[in-house]
């Protein structure tokens, strides 16, 4: 365990009927840092978060949290942790400050120190001026929202937020993602669970892939293209035919390989750097007198990378 | 501590705002508690008897005196016509016509007749009709011994013109008759001072061990919503230990249901006359006990259940099947002995038998402690049961 690490794995697993369910050797979250963990519904997301919760008890393995146990010291983990469960778990008959209030007081706060902490949880969720109203009344965003602060009432050492924007508007989305990195801003740890890649790409300093209950990936979202040699898509479109020039790209440095399509009317090309060889790949084109009428460069993202992991895209 | 109280002020807040909780908790009962207090009364009522004298004579005139004085059944005179159609309309539970040459009859020691119009299946009638018989029955035997005596008087001493003899003799047979020979007493079995169990009595008590048995559902439900809405799991993520929880929930179900028994006991008391607080010590002690019964069967029968519906088909199926077992709905006193038995396993048996002790027998504290000690036994197996249950459905 690193100095600063804050949550490590150590061969952790559980079982379920005689079956692996989820399998994690070696995983280190460090202070400060947001990890997204990606995968298909039933890669074990779910799982991992209700074991790190202390709902769920490690067949093997252990896990520690500011160097408590999930297995002998949960109580002390509890105290360190803040979850956002999938569902809208708040009482919906239970105002919004209502429901605060009755959070903060099951996470140990007290007093003045339990209204001060509503009143600032309120705002930090944009709802102070709502905060009167039955939660039941709310759009999904705002109960997204509340979920989210019932949370964060302790200020715990690490927020767990398992896909927090499922099943809301874009604008909603768009305001909860705000918030997380207003969080990841301020510093806080958050173990993120989701299955759309730009959320992760966007939130995260670290990306872990997770399928059929292991941790088949893991590092930042460049480590993690790299870690597969995926290459760039660079698609052109021309205006002649263009079998000679093709063959006069492939020869370029840094170009993998180039098809054609659509009788010689456009090419992909594979390449690792777009930036470093476009300027080659027009210059090749000019020197033939083709003109290029459009470009597209795809890099490789999560969606390429899991589906060269796994063999099948996450949405599958 | 904190939580405990905080989890189960939860609770009472989600039970205030829910308005079909109050109308189960306390309307239902109230309205039942009239109902079937109104309709089993105090047992003393007396049955309508329309009655037409067609005779007009002596006897027939003494007769019906003799019904109007009667406990039985309270007369009104109505011509014949209205006879029948009074009793088939069900106004009255039977009609009497007295035909003429009855006061003849009567006197002269001859057979005679009465008409009792009756519904063949009403339980009323025959009581009317009875105390018509009973009636008749007397004034025949006071004039006939009367004549006997007569005769036999003037036949001793030569007597030609009795009749004065037999008047003084009839007046002298009826003085004698109405002091009755043997006095048969009747004593309600505990009641203090004599005092005879209204209907309310029965059906106030019966009808908050009915209800208070429902209020398991209410706080069972909330327990199984807490379940599916993921708000228990999400509690169980926080510093509250699954010892807390129970607590708050069993804590919240027990103040709920006291409430409950507060508010029913006083209009019990306000409104239907029940004597409750002879012994306000020996009646909190049972409320106490009632309540921990209640509340930790709650526990156990939403940890039994893993759906809303079941939970309320179970509920209601357990507290009427419940309350009537145990005298909820009618006194077990009417039952045979084996029904009475079985009624007398269940512990609100015994809490119905110290409340009605406490209303109806002077029942002080000491005299509640065995079925306040059953209740308890009974609500510490339910929880530890509920407990081992919750701990394991919520790992």
């Amino acid at each position: 365990m690193t100095a600063h690490a804050l949550l490590t794995f150590e061969n952790v697993h559980i079982t379920r009927d005689g079956e692996p369910v989820l399998s994690v050797d070696a995983l280190e979250i460090c202070r400060g840092e947001t990890l997204a963990v990606i995968g298909p519904n039933g890669a074990g997301k779910s799982t991992t978060i209700s074991m790190l919760s202390c709902l769920l008890r490690p067949s093997g393995g252990d896990a520690r949290i500011c160097d408590h146990s999930i297995g002998s010291d949960s109580q002390a983990v509890k105290e360190s942790i803040g979850v956002v469960p999938q569902d809208i778990a708040l009482y919906g008959d239970m105002s919004a400050r209502e429901n605060l209030h009755f959070w903060g007081v099951m996470y140990g706060l007290t007093g003045d120190e339990l209204a001060r902490r509503v009143d600032e949880v309120l705002e930090l969720i944009t709802l102070t001026e709502r905060q009167k109203d039955r939660v039941d009344k709310f759009s999904g965003g705002m109960k997204r929202r509340v979920n989210i602060g019932a949370a964060l009432l302790h200020k715990p050492k690490i927020l767990y937020l398992d896909e927090p924007t499922v099943g809301i508007d874009p604008q909603s989305r768009r305001s909860i993602l705000d918030g997380i990195l207003e969080l990841r801003e301020q510093g806080m740890t958050i173990l993120y669970t989701t299955h759309y890649m730009a959320e992760a790409q966007e939130l995260s300093d670290r990306i872990g892939i997770i399928d059929h209950g292991k941790l088949i990936a893991l590092g930042t979202h460049e480590e993690l293209v790299k870690l597969v040699g995926e290459k760039t898509e660079v698609h052109l479109g021309v205006d002649k035919h263009l079998h000679e020039v093709a063959e006069t790209w492939r020869g370029i440095a840094g170009v993998g390989s180039a098809d054609l399509e659509d009788e010689g009317m456009l090419a992909s090309l594979l390449v690792d750097d777009a930036n470093a060889v476009l300027p080659a790949i027009f210059q090749a084109a000019e020197t033939a007198g083709v003109r290029i009428t459009s470009l597209n460069v795809v890099e490789p993202n999560l969606e390429t990378v899991f589906l060269h992991l796994t063999g099948r895209a996450l949405r599958e | 501590m904190r939580r405990i109280w905080a989890l189960a002020d939860k609770d009472l807040l989600q039970t205030r705002r829910d308005k079909l909780a109050g109308l189960f908790t306390i309307i239902m009962p109230i309205a039942f508690t009239l109902f079937l207090g109104l309709i089993i009364g105090t047992g003393e009522q007396a049955y309508p008897l329309v009655l037409a004298d067609q005779d007009k004579g002596d006897a027939a005139r003494e007769l019906v005196r003799g019904l109007r004085g009667s406990e039985v059944v309270s007369v009104e005179v109505v011509g014949v016509k209205e006879v029948d159609e009074r009793v088939d309309n069900g106004q009255a539970a039977a009609g009497l016509i007295i035909p003429k040459g009855y006061s003849e009859a009567v006197a002269a020691g001859r057979p005679a007749e009465l008409t009792v119009v009756r519904d063949a299946g009403s339980s009323g009638a025959q009581t009317a009709e009875q105390e018509v018989r009973t009636l008749a029955g007397q004034q025949a035997v006071q004039t006939r011994a009367a004549t006997a005596a007569t005769e036999a008087v003037a036949q001793a001493y030569g007597i030609e013109n009795a009749d004065r003899l037999r008047r003084d003799a009839a007046q002298a047979v009826a003085q004698s008759l109405s002091a009755p020979a043997v006095t048969v007493g009747t004593v309600q079995s505990g009641s203090s001072g004599g005092e005879v169990p209204s209907g309310f009595d029965l059906t106030s008590t019966g009808m908050i061990i009915n209800f208070v048995l429902f209020s398991t559902m209410t706080a069972g439900v909330a327990l199984i919503m807490e379940r599916r809405s993921g708000t228990l799991q999400r509690l169980l993520t926080t510093r509250a230990s699954r010892g807390e929880l129970i607590g708050g929930k069993v804590l919240g179900m027990f103040i709920l249901t006291f409430i409950q028994q507060i508010l029913l006991i006083g209009i019990g008391a306000l409104a239907f006359g029940v004597d409750y607080f002879n012994d306000p010590a020996a009646l909190l002690l049972v409320m106490i006990s009632l309540s921990a019964l209640v509340s930790c069967l709650g526990l156990l029968l939403a940890t039994l259940f893993g759906s809303e519906q079941a939970l309320i088909a179970a509920t209601v199926l357990i507290s009427m099947a419940w309350a009537a077992m145990s005298g909820g709905w009618f006194p077990l006193e009417i039952t045979g002995p084996t029904f009475s038995a079985i009624g007398h396993v269940w512990p609100t048996a015994w809490i119905l038998d110290a409340m009605r002790g406490i209303i109806l027998k002077d029942y002080g504290v000491a005299d509640v402690l065995p079925a306040v000690g059953y209740a308890f036994a009974w609500a510490a197996g339910f929880f530890l049961i509920g407990v081992w249950r919750f701990r394991s459905t919520e790992k």
